[in-house]
């Protein structure tokens, strides 16, 4: 069972020496209660205390990096089913299918095509994060030559996959020292596989349909001392995949068993339903995903779900600050006032947008509460507000001194009003209510 | 490998029935039991999740991107609700009385008439949602409750500020209603307890607690539909009741509204998808979306997921 932070603390050594990393010993137990610190970093832990924490502390389901440089990423150090009970750390890297059957144009729009594509969503870079490179030709040469290729064009997380070891090495003469994943390592493979990803450094993607065989593969793949596992249940319908992923990951942070602790790994290509497994996918607790066709819409849509589900249910997307544009507003356009929670961000532009008026949108700062609670909270205040108005200088930018608020705002319109100087209007309290709103503002029956 | 025991909970979420055939004094086709699991989504499952067509009576009121791409169907109501059904294959109709948000709107035997129209022209059973302004809520309601007498529609929608025209209107003519709280779970708790009071009855009480659209905080709507439906099998009896998802923002999203229009419709089209598979997931009973190719990407899917797997318990 998971121990408390001060039980830990008990079994540290109190020093307060800093060479893990944290300021003091306390903060260290802290983070090691929570599972997100390794008990390894203390260098004065005793042997015992280590085996006590080692077994309680990590966590549950093992984390690692895939690739290197820039366009790296961490996966696994999930501790729960449901994003609800803490959050969902690590989002799944999304991998471009490349077959090493591919003519050379298929090559490089694949390779650029993950390292081009960007969606900016909230003040985010969405990508795509790696090329997974498949041996259909069954050629260790040709592979290796795809591999190069690859190289070659950009630099970004691989996979190599192949049940054949001498392919995949031949893969690794040329990508190897830049950690890439292996796929995968089967009942009959895996000595070889573990001797490719030990001298490479690899992660290892252990493929194994029976989940009850998975352990003792696991444990194998330990015992040679391959220590970054990702396991591929070999799911190809939303069935399997829903349940499957589940037991493993409820098993994994239950700590019922150990061996399952460890990354998942989904290929869509094996479905027939190819935007639902992925959608799937990020929903249930796979880290690496697969794409075999990626169309832009199924592309956009994924991405958008996959920065949802991972945003920290407690620290929700917050908008930088300031003016914003809707259209081309003048000296004249209307200025909406609101709370800068992503969300209510967005829903108010949504409406604006599609209001077809020009206008201003001025956004401040509540710590990314809603403006509901955050006039409940005291953080939406008439002082913030001024200081926001002052700091975008819109005095300056338009010349009629009126100020639209959020109807859940209304309770400080008065204090507003005498902080700023400024004519303060009370707008409706559901977003989608302010095109008649400015409808009517601009026949001028709300003046 | 049998997992039995993995997940064990104390209690199950309840039923609503849905629609009346005429043995049980409808005329519908067929009618549905909702709900009544008794595990998370999808393991072990008595009841399928059902998927609901939304359609209007006043197109002026409805998504743009839905007229430019199905001009014909959408100016018959009832030619509509049959294609819904014959063509596109989905298990319930929804039908938003939009007609009744024109200004001064007065026509209340109108809605008599649509609803008569819409019950001759599809064989599935409604879902019907009426007004959403106060001051007529009490006459919509209750022509619809009368309009529907017999057919066990499932009303829509009842709010913590305006439930009790809708209740008054389900209790009299025995119809189910909508509860719609704004993505909260304790809200959504605190409606099922104010329609109990004024006589309710769980078995006709579905929760809404409103599904964002996708990029537009449909993460919080997932995690609260999660939540209610553990709360409803760990054993609370104020939230064991179906939960019914329907993202209506979707089709006017950004991302839809500003693609090329080669993608345009694709994207609407993931968009309901990806929203509505992922709603399902969580633990919803019934879908509502408006694009026929939608629906059948869901028919699939549900099917996929409710397919045997070794890992059923």
């Amino acid at each position: 069972m998971a121990l408390k932070a001060l039980d830990i603390y008990k079994l540290l050594p109190k020093k307060n020496c800093k060479e893990c990393g944290d300021p003091t010993c306390l903060t260290f137990a802290m983070k090691l209660a929570s599972g997100k610190a390794d008990p390894d970093k203390c260098p004065y832990l005793d042997p015992q205390a280590k085996e006590v924490l080692g077994s309680s502390t990590k966590p549950p389901v093992k984390p690692m990096r895939i690739g290197v440089g820039e366009r790296s990423f961490r996966i696994g150090e999930e501790s729960c089913l449901y994003r609800h009970e803490k959050t969902f750390y690590h989002a799944p890297g999304f991998f471009l299918a490349l077959k090493d059957s591919s003519g050379e144009s298929q090559i490089s729009t694949i390779a650029n095509r993950v390292e081009k594509d960007l969606l900016v969503r909230a003040g985010q870079d969405l990508r795509l994060n790696g090329v997974a490179i498949i041996s259909d030709s069954k050629n260790p040469e040709t592979f290796g030559s795809v591999v190069k290729k690859v190289e070659e064009l950009v630099s970004l997380p691989e996979i190599l996959i192949s049940n054949d070891p001498k392919i995949v090495e031949a893969g690794l003469t040329y990508c190897g020292s830049y950690h890439p994943v292996i796929h995968a390592a089967t009942r009959e493979n895996y000595p070889e596989m573990c001797r490719l990803a030990l001298k490479f450094g690899c992660r290892l993607i252990i493929s194994e349909g029976d989940i009850t065989k998975i352990p003792e593969l696991v444990n194998e793949c330990v015992k040679i001392g391959v220590p970054d596992l990702i396991l591929d249940p070999c799911v190809d319908n939303l069935s399997d995949c829903l349940k499957k992923f589940t037991v493993i990951r409820k098993k994994a942070v239950t700590r019922e068993d150990a061996s399952l602790g460890y990354p998942l790994y989904l290929d869509t290509g094996r479905f027939k339903d190819r935007s639902g497994s992925l959608y799937l996918g990020i929903l249930k607790y796979a880290s690496l995903i697969v794409i075999h066709d990626l169309p832009e819409p199924v592309e956009k849509a994924a991405l958008t779900l996959r920065q949802g589900i991972y945003t920290d249910p407690q620290r929700p997307i917050q908008m930088e600050p300031g003016l914003y544009k809707i259209g081309e507003p003048g000296k004249d356009s209307p200025v909406f006032m609101t709370v800068n929670f992503s969300l209510t961000f967005f829903t108010l532009q949504g409406y604006l947008e599609s209001s077809g008026v020009s206008c201003y949108m001025l956004i401040v700062d509540t710590e990314g509460l809603s403006v509901l609670t955050a006039v409940a909270a005291g953080k939406l205040t008439d002082t913030l507000v001024n200081e926001t108005l002052k700091k975008a200088d819109l005095a300056n930018i338009v010349s009629h001194h009126t100020l639209i608020i959020p109807g859940y705002a209304a309770p400080i319109s008065g204090k507003l009003e005498d902080e700023t100087g400024w004519k303060i209007l009370v707008g409706p309290r559901d977003a989608a209510e302010v095109g008649t709103f400015l409808e009517s503002l601009q026949s001028g029956e709300t003046k | 490998m049998a997992e039995k025991g993995t997940y064990e909970w104390s209690s199950r979420v309840g039923v609503v029935k849905i629609g009346a055939t005429k043995s049980e004094g409808g005329t519908r086709g067929k009618s549905y039991t909702i709900g009544g699991s008794s595990n998370i989504p999808f393991f072990s499952e008595k009841n399928p999740p059902r998927i609901a067509l939304e359609i209007c009576d006043d197109i002026a009121f409805w998504p743009g991107l839905l007229k430019d791409n199905l001009p014909d169907i959408t100016a018959d109501v009832s030619e509509w609700a049959k294609k819904g059904e014959m063509e596109w294959g989905a298990d319930l109709i929804r039908v938003y009385l939009t007609s009744t948000k024109k200004k001064h709107f007065s026509d209340f035997p109108g809605i008599k008439k649509v609803i008569d129209e819409i019950l001759s022209g599809t064989t599935l059973p409604l879902i019907i949602e009426g007004s959403d302004s106060p001051e007529i809520d009490s006459d919509v309601f209750l022509n619809c409750g009368e309009a529907g007498s017999g057919e066990r529609l499932l009303l829509g929608t009842a709010e913590a500020d305006r439930y009790r025209s809708v209740a008054a209107a389900a209790i009299a003519y025995n119809h189910a209603v909508i509860a719609q709280s704004p993505i909260d779970i304790n809200l959504a708790k605190q409606l099922n307890i104010l329609l109990r009071e004024t006589g309710m009855p769980d078995n006709s009480i579905i929760i809404d607690s409103y599904t964002g659209a996708l990029g537009y905080g449909f993460e919080y709507s997932y995690s609260t539909i999660e939540r209610i439906r553990y709360a409803a099998l760990k054993g609370d009896d104020d939230l064991a009741m179906p939960i019914i998802s329907s993202a209506p923002d979707t089709l006017g999203v950004r991302e839809v509204r500003e693609s090329p229009p080669e993608t345009k419709y694709e994207t609407a089209i993931q968009w309901e998808f990806g929203t509505a598979l992922s709603s399902l997931v969580a633990g919803a009973s019934i879908v509502c979306v408006r694009l026929p190719e939608t629906i059948k990407l869901l028919k699939t899917a549900i099917i996929d997921l409710s397919s045997p797997s070794v890992e059923d318990i």
